[in-house]
């Protein structure tokens, strides 16, 4: 807290006070503060759903606060948008990436700037081009500036957005920009982390980094201040050097782990009987033939980092990829490859990791959302009949406690944690045999959180076979019975995980990388 | 919205509650109350415009244009749209008037199924060549208009000798009120029903709202998408037969005026161009607000020249009051 007192002097960039942004149903954040000084890297950490990135989003003008004020240099201003706060030094790199992937790496530079290169009021290519190599040199990069963004690697793309977002602050003129990096490291190797962490070092010198992780050694590793946010509210800020690993995993959860947040004693011995068997199952150049089962009841987690295949599996087991070897057997019957509706109708529900894109129809209605697998038995004399799809939609509400204002709500107001719970309900809803549940807490608030754990449970004691690829490593243990490591494209090892045999996350992350 | 959490504040009570409240003023009412006021400006302009004569005329007309409008609301539901409807009104009318001599009476299924054939065409390209329906119909419709062109390049009348083939439908008369507007209550129906109590109208709202979850929800996007364009089809061969029955003829330039006036009718109610949102209703009362418009320009004597202005200048005030732009930040 002592790093507090240091807010009011003038080696102040930017202040947040007391920022609040409520969404229907939600606060997203309530009374922030957040302040950046010159010259350092601040580690913002918490859960999804914390609210760093909506505070990120109202940094760089993306959304707007209800209430509170952004102090910029010692002025208080308004943010319209993000080419009004980078004119204000403030910019983003995105965890997505925002640059065109067709264009080259000059091109994306300079991207709506190029006037600045005029000469005789024709753009000199020459010109852009040195300034790109002069750039990418001042930070010690080698990337070849002619190449189209798309054939970079993902760690040069973001340098390429960290040189674009200092070139352009120092453009208009703002000295010690802000930047802000949004999980840089995800898509990144060993190698490559390595190298952005040390240019960060360097860049310290005339710019501020916002740096936000899930990996919290990175965070501790790399910068000198950590703010923890909890449930849209500031906890603490420590610096660094203080700081440890398992104090801040505790200020951010509110409580340290314990096997009662699974609902471990919840934990049903699973049937006998096998309902998902897969053999010799393999996609060229994702994953090697593998073969596993998923008996009545069980669940089984699927563990690996990303690019280890099991993404892939997943889809395969869903229709949404075709297989090039072995099948998919669902009561021992061979499911079609490479069809979803096949996938659908012999009694597989797939979870998307991306409810939004993937899971709901947003502008449509809880009850239509709720109904969408069952719309055959709602009828009568083969028409919809609305009474019964409001009966439906009734059940399953209650059933998976969606809270929601009505059944006639459109998805697109409801809570991450309601909004996945309606998803879950609609494949309920059609008596799925086994569920794919891909990430099923991601962007989930703590609470929201616990009753999907309890839903899970609930689903396994009716029987319902579970594949399960969670947010972390704690998660996956604490809910599966049996979990299967991938690495590299291939199932490397089978780990029992029934209650009192929990492997601990150490355990299993030796398995995997 | 992803990274949000619940709160059990009374403040986020409220603010959800208000928006939920906000949300459920459907864009269809402000789409009536502009037929009102606008309407009363007419009436203003010249008595006769509320004469039974003519409201009579404005419900005729809406009536023809609603028909192809419900076939373009479904397409553009599924989350396309289809241009080909002005050269498939052209050609079945033309089409229509040449089968009249063969087939009598059966030139009128003869000509629905043409339609619909067209549709599954329209959507067929979509579907399985993979062009996107804007593209796809914008060629549909320049074949369709050749066609016509073909077929009849002139205006073609009906001999009189088969007359009774048109009076004995569209031309007559049932307690005193005309048989379009049977015609087109019961087409308005048939969509009301399809959309609102069958499987497959409301997969036509889940395609339309969220392709990708449709599909990894086991919905088949090629039979839904064929089934909008097969409406559309549908909707356009009926407007095609009521304009050929009411003149006793048929014209390959009639179709013209319609790809414009069926998407204007369909977005003046409501109707998002993104899909997934709007429906029947919305479209009615689009349909007779575009041909209120149409007729009480004309009743007031605005000069022609200005007519095509200030039928633009409308739709941008509708579409204005009916869609919610608040829910789409980018809008395209």
């Amino acid at each position: 807290m002592s790093d507090t007192s240091k807010g009011a002097n003038q080696d102040t960039v930017v202040v947040l006070r007391q920022i609040t942004k409520v969404y229907p149903g939600v606060v997203a954040l309530d009374r922030v503060d957040l302040a950046i000084h010159k010259n350092e890297v601040v580690g913002l950490v918490g859960e999804n759903g914390a609210g760093k990135s909506v505070l990120m989003k109202i940094m760089v003008g993306l959304v707007q606060p209800d209430e509170g004020t952004i102090v910029l240099r010692g002025q208080q201003t308004t943010l319209r948008d993000p080419s009004n706060a980078i004119k204000s030094g403030i910019g983003m790199v995105f965890q997505d990436g925002s640059l065109v992937p067709n264009l080259s790496v000059t091109e994306n530079l300079f991207l709506c700037h190029e006037v600045d290169f005029r000469k005789v009021g024709i753009l000199s290519l020459r010109a852009m081009r040195d300034a790109a190599r002069e750039l990418l040199a001042q930070m010690k990069l080698d990337i070849d500036v002619d190449l189209p963004v798309a054939e970079i690697s993902p760690a040069d793309r973001q340098m390429v957005e960290i040189a674009r977002l200092l070139w352009l602050s120092q453009q208009y003129g703002q000295e010690n920009p802000v930047l802000i990096l949004d999980e840089p490291t995800t898509v990144l190797a060993d190698a490559e982390r390595n190298r952005l962490f040390s240019i960060l070092q360097d860049i310290k010198n005339q710019a501020s980094v916002i740096l936000i992780s899930h990996r919290l050694q990175e965070i501790l590793e790399n910068s000198d201040r950590i703010v923890v946010l909890k449930d849209g509210r500031n906890v603490t800020e420590i610096s660094a050097s203080k700081a440890k690993l398992s104090r801040i995993e505790q200020l951010m959860v509110g409580h340290s782990f314990s096997a009662d947040r699974f609902q471990e004693d919840e934990q049903a011995m699973p049937g006998e009987r096998e309902i998902l068997s897969v053999e010799n199952l393999s996609m060229a150049g994702l994953f090697e033939p593998l073969s596993f089962t998923v008996r009545e009841g069980e669940i089984v987690g699927l563990v690996g980092l990303v690019g280890s295949g099991k993404e892939e599996v997943c889809s395969c087991i869903a229709g949404l990829e075709k297989a090039d070897t072995g099948g998919v057997f669902l009561d021992g019957r061979k499911l079609p490859s490479g069809s979803p509706s096949g996938a659908v109708s012999a009694g597989i529900g797939h979870i998307p990791i991306d409810r939004r894109s993937e899971g709901l129809a947003l502008m449509m209605s809880v009850a239509e959302n709720v109904n969408l697998l069952v719309l055959n038995r709602l009828k009568t004399a083969g028409f919809l009949s609305p009474a019964r799809e409001k009966k439906n939609a009734h059940y399953w509400i209650s059933e998976c406690q969606i809270k929601t204002p009505s059944i006639g709500t459109l998805c697109v107001n409801l809570s991450g944690g309601n909004q996945q719970k309606t998803v879950i309900s609609k494949w309920l809803s059609s008596r799925v045999r086994l569920l794919i549940l891909d990430h099923p807490t991601r962007g989930v608030d703590v609470g929201a959180k616990d009753e999907i754990y309890k839903l899970i449970r609930k689903l396994a004691k009716e029987g319902i076979g579970m594949l399960i690829m969670c947010d972390t490593l704690e998660e996956d243990i604490g809910l599966a019975s049996r979990m299967l490591v991938m690495k590299d494209g291939r199932l490397v090892k089978e780990v029992d995980s029934s209650p009192q045999k929990k492997p601990t996350p150490q355990d299993i992350i030796g398995l995997i990388v | 919205m992803a990274d949000v959490k619940q709160a059990d504040t009374a403040d986020s009570e409220d603010a959800s509650k208000r928006f939920a409240r906000k949300g459920r003023i459907s864009p269809v009412y402000f789409t009536i109350a502009l037929l009102v006021v606008v309407g009363l400006l007419f009436y203003l302009g010249n008595r006769n415009f509320l004469s039974l004569y003519n409201l009579n005329t404005i419900i005729s007309f809406s009536a023809i244009l609603l028909m192809v409008a419900l076939g373009q609301m479904c397409t553009i539901l599924v989350g396309g749209i289809d241009l080909s409807v002005g050269g498939l009104v052209s050609f079945i009318s033309v089409v229509f008037i040449l089968l009249i001599k063969p087939l009598g009476y059966l030139a009128y299924p003869a000509c629905l199924v043409i339609g619909m054939i067209v549709g599954y065409i329209n959507g067929s390209i979509l579907t399985r060549i993979r062009i996107p329906s804007f593209i796809a119909t914008l060629a549909t419709g320049g074949i369709l208009t050749s066609l016509a062109y073909i077929v009849s390049p002139r205006p073609v009348n009906l001999a009189p000798a088969n007359y009774d083939v048109v009076d004995g439908i569209v031309n007559g008369k049932l307690l005193n009120v005309s048989n379009v507007l049977y015609i087109g209550f019961a087409v308005l129906v048939l969509f009301y029903v399809i959309l609102r109590f069958t499987s497959t109208g409301r997969n036509i709202f889940y395609v339309g709202s969220n392709i990708k979850m449709s599909w990894m929800s086991g919905i088949s996007i090629t039979k839904t998408r064929n089934i909008a364009f097969i409406l559309s089809g549908l909707g356009a061969a009926l407007t095609g037969l009521l304009i050929s029955s009411i003149r006793y003829g048929g014209d390959p330039m009639v179709g013209n005026a319609y790809v414009l006036n069926s998407i204007a009718a369909v977005v003046v109610g409501g109707t998002a161009l993104t899909g997934g949102a709007g429906g029947v209703v919305n479209t009615l009362f689009g349909a007779i607000f575009m041909s209120m418009l149409d007729n009480g320009m004309n009743v007031v004597g605005i000069n022609q020249y200005f007519q095509q202005a200030i039928l633009g200048g409308m739709v941008i005030i509708s579409v204005t009051l009916t869609f919610d732009r608040t829910k789409t930040p980018i809008v395209k």
